[in-house]
């Protein structure tokens, strides 16, 4: 006991000499995140992809900020007509507004890539810190899981299960592309948290909650998850982006969104027999596509760098 | 051609596809012209068994291996090909005399008990031939047919009364005679139908039991046999038969090669592994006209496209809601810039391939007018929201999505496209009397009598009458103009009938077909009658 009091005591930060900065006054204890901001405010790249992904998310949220027209309002008398002053981006097959589709395509992509990622986030985190804290046959079983869930092709079960949970033509498809992407990508997430929740269960300041009478769960949650959920943060936030591009790709092969939903997928499936006419339907909402994927992307690896010592 | 019209085309196997395409049999530079090969696309028929064949790919072949009783003129007038006459003096009994000399391709002679054997086959029910119900105007059709009597439960159906057709008698070898339950003048043009072909004896596992591998190299009567088996979702070859007593055709043979889409079909005729193709994907019609010049052709078709209102919904009972929709669809704009202009606006219930055919049958309810038709809804009380059921692998979706959005500027109602899987995932929710809207429907005639788009499609429990139109006063005018004696009077009983359907409306009549097709430079003479089928006897090769 009066062992461990001892080490305690001894990391107790300044307690041998506070460091003191050049001008004099005390410095703040720096903490991980800390750091790692202030690595991230000198990277062009994550402040080039938080703009990106502010941009898509008020796109999203208030899509009428952008365009005053209605994506529904479509005639055929317009049909392929190019870029002008009313359709900046042009019309397309059934004479709707390709400019303000994209726009409103939007807010269906970054819906479906959230939830997703939550639902994914949310196994991903209970699986993956039951496995790590645990141990032994529960993490046998759990790691097996994984590693079962992880060998299947995401792609071939999303398009079996998609098509499964929507069978109602009049469905929109939006909460069973929500469920397929969440049910098959929650893999990586928890397999980085039984790591971090691994190698951090076993550091002092958890054995001194533990010896201080911190249940199971106090543990978890207050002790360790602060500390483990970086990693997991990021791969989460590349997870985004890969659902939202698995989205679209679902809903191009005609399994994922449906019916009226306006979305980048739909709009890229549609336009794609017709390239050979006119390009603009096909071209914008693959440029906002690959623009929202790749920022959210970015965002991560910023991140990522950012939290990881090794990198700095 | 029961509703399932255009073909189904599944996607995938391009394998397959890449494989057929190698073995394109475009003919050696040692054989003259006359023994040229030359290739067809079409799409893997379902079957090819006469009376199971209502799809266009498995008739296109048949075509080829059979040879009809009677075929259709450019007027849509019957002659007689297998049979010598065809006569009948109170058209009910019908006496049929078949030409001498003609042979099955296994040499076998082609007699009376040929046809009776195969109609037989055909209109007994439990053999499920789709081509059944041609048979239902013969004396004693109903006795050929049971009722399951608890549905598709585990009980089976009794055997039907008797097993062949008291309307059939043979006279001698080369003669028999129809007897019909009700007079039709028409019948006729009904026995040029693909179910009407003769099977040989060759064909018959014991009496009234088809071998089960003849389908995979039928034996016919036709202009052409076939060159070893049916190879599945690849090809089928067929060979110029030389005892062959009628027209000789053209070429020494042809390969139908099989195509899981028609885009394929269209990348190896530019690609020059195809010679005709008979059908050009609306994807590819903006360019078409450019890439194959004076080899992009057009002719007409029977094809008639609709959607009906089925009479359970009460939403769209009443009529003037149902010509008010009419009004408000600009079938002018959705042919020109959806189909390209390889459709034409509808504006009657029958398609001009048949004599009796009057343009604008159907009037002020299909002629194009927003103002009209938004007064005469908003008066009517048509309902707030419209829906369209389509089947989604038939190519609908961009045409149902434009109709949809002129009713919502023209209507201001909300109205969607809902995609059912299949056409009969469709027909199963009409029969559950769910609430589906209006169905998309079309039709492709069975045989070039005005008759044909009337009977079937409007007569109180019709084939193809899915919204469940009954009128005592239609069918009683479409009854009496089969009955009649001459084609004239008949005709202007049917036309009687269509002005009913003009009143009631319904179904809305949106657009006419028309065959949009290529052939490479190695052919000629190409034509692609109103049946949609390549006529087999005037194709040639160039060189």
């Amino acid at each position: 006991m009066s062992n461990v009091e001892s080490v305690a005591q001894a990391e107790v930060p300044g307690a041998a000499g506070v460091p003191v900065s050049p001008d004099g006054g005390p410095e703040k204890p720096r903490s991980l995140t800390g750091d790692a901001w202030d690595d991230l405010r000198r990277n062009w790249i994550f402040w080039a992809a938080a703009v990106l992904v502010v941009l898509v998310v008020v796109m999203a949220a208030f899509p009428s900020l952008f365009t005053s027209a209605d994506p529904d309002a479509c005639a055929l008398s317009r049909q392929h007509q190019g870029p002008s002053g009313s359709a900046i981006f042009g019309y397309n097959f059934q004479g709707c507004d390709v400019y303000a589709r994209t726009i409103y395509g939007a807010r269906n992509s970054v819906l479906i890539g959230l939830f997703a990622t939550i639902i994914a986030g949310v196994i991903g985190l209970i699986v993956g810190m039951a496995a790590g804290y645990f141990g032994g046959w529960i993490d046998a079983v759990l790691a097996r899981g994984i590693d079962i869930v992880l060998g299947i092709p995401t792609l071939l079960a999303a398009i079996v299960l998609a098509r499964r949970l929507s069978a109602d033509p009049q469905d929109t498809g939006f909460w069973a592309v929500v469920f397929t992407l969440g049910v098959l990508t929650w893999t990586t997430g928890a397999r980085i948290m039984r790591s971090s929740v691994i190698s951090a269960k076993n550091q002092d300041y958890v054995a001194a909650a533990r010896m201080l009478g911190a249940g199971p769960g106090r543990l978890m949650f207050r002790h360790i998850l602060p500390n483990a959920a970086a990693p997991f943060v990021v791969v989460l936030t590349i997870l985004l982006g890969v659902n939202i591009s698995t989205e679209a790709t679902l809903t191009f092969l005609g399994v994922g969104l449906k019916g009226n939903a306006i979305s980048w997928g739909i709009d890229i499936s549609t336009a794609a027999p017709y390239v050979r006419e006119t390009a603009t339907p096909l071209v914008w909402p693959s440029i906002f596509l690959a623009m929202t994927v790749l920022a959210f992307i970015m965002l991560g690896d910023a991140i990522r760098d950012a939290f990881d010592p090794r990198l700095r | 051609m029961r509703g399932q019209f255009p073909l189904k085309m599944a996607v995938g196997a391009t394998a397959i596809m890449l494989l057929a395409a190698g073995c394109s049999g475009g003919g050696d530079d040692e054989t003259s012209a006359a023994d040229a090969l030359v290739s067809i696309g079409i799409g893997e028929p379902q079957h090819l068994i006469p009376s199971n064949t209502t799809e266009s790919n498995g008739a296109e072949v048949l075509a080829a291996l059979f040879s009809p009783l009677v075929d259709f003129d450019a007027d849509n007038k019957p002659y007689t090909v297998a049979a010598e006459s065809v006569e009948s003096t109170d058209n009910k009994v019908w006496t049929v005399k078949l030409k001498d000399g003609y042979t099955f391709h296994n040499g076998e002679k082609v007699g009376a008990d040929n046809y009776i054997n195969a109609w037989n086959h055909a209109a007994y029910g439990p053999n499920g031939n789709g081509g059944s119900y041609f048979m239902e105007r013969v004396e004693g059709y109903k006795d050929l047919q049971s009722e399951d009597p608890d549905g598709d439960g585990p009980q089976k159906a009794p055997d039907p009364k008797a097993k062949t057709l008291t309307g059939l008698k043979k006279v001698d070898d080369l003669t028999f005679t129809v007897t019909l339950s009700e007079p039709f003048s028409g019948w006729r043009s009904v026995m040029g139908y693909t179910t009407f072909y003769p099977l040989p004896a060759a064909a018959w596992a014991s009496e009234g039991v088809l071998k089960e591998d003849y389908e995979q190299a039928p034996i016919g009567n036709g202009p052409f046999k076939i060159k070893g088996t049916w190879q599945h979702d690849s090809k089928i070859e067929v060979e110029r038969y030389d005892a062959y007593p009628g027209e000789k055709p053209k070429v020494g043979g042809v390969t139908y090669k099989i195509y899981q889409e028609q885009t394929a079909q269209y990348a190896d005729l530019m690609g020059g592994a195809l010679d005709v193709v008979t059908q050009i994907p609306i994807e590819n019609l903006a360019t078409a006209p450019a890439d194959l010049g004076d080899r992009f052709k057009t002719s007409s078709n029977s094809v008639f496209q609709f959607v009906g209102f089925p009479t359970f919904l009460s939403q769209y009972s009443k009529v003037e809601v149902r010509k008010a929709i009419s009004m408000a669809i600009n079938r002018k704009e959705i042919t020109d810039n959806v189909f390209r202009g390889s459709q034409t606006p509808a504006t009657s219930f029958v398609s001009p391939a048949v004599a009796g055919y009057r343009e604008n049958s159907c009037g002020e309810a299909c002629t194009y007018d927003p103002a009209k038709a938004k007064a005469a809804y908003d008066a009517a009380g048509g309902p707030k929201q419209i829906k369209i059921t389509y089947n989604a692998d038939g190519g609908h979706k961009a045409w149902v999505d434009a109709t949809c959005n002129q009713l919502k500027t023209n209507l201001g109602v909300d109205c969607v496209g809902v995609g059912e899987p299949k056409f009969a995932d469709l027909l199963t929710k009409v029969e559950n009397k769910e609430d589906v809207g209006m169905i998309r429907l079309g039709w492709i005639m069975d045989y070039p009598l005005m008759e044909n788009y009337l009977g079937p499609l409007y007569g109180t429990g019709g084939s193809s009458n899915y919204y469940g139109y009954s009128n005592p006063e239609f069918d009683n005018l479409v009854k009496q103009g089969s009955a009649a004696p001459t084609e004239d009077e008949a005709i202007k009983l049917w036309q009687q009938a269509e002005d009913i359907l003009a009143r009631d409306m319904p179904v809305i009549p949106l657009r006419l077909g028309q065959n949009v097709f290529g052939h490479s430079e190695r052919v000629k003479n190409v034509e692609v009658d109103k049946f949609q089928k390549v006529e087999i006897l005037k194709i040639e090769a160039t060189s």
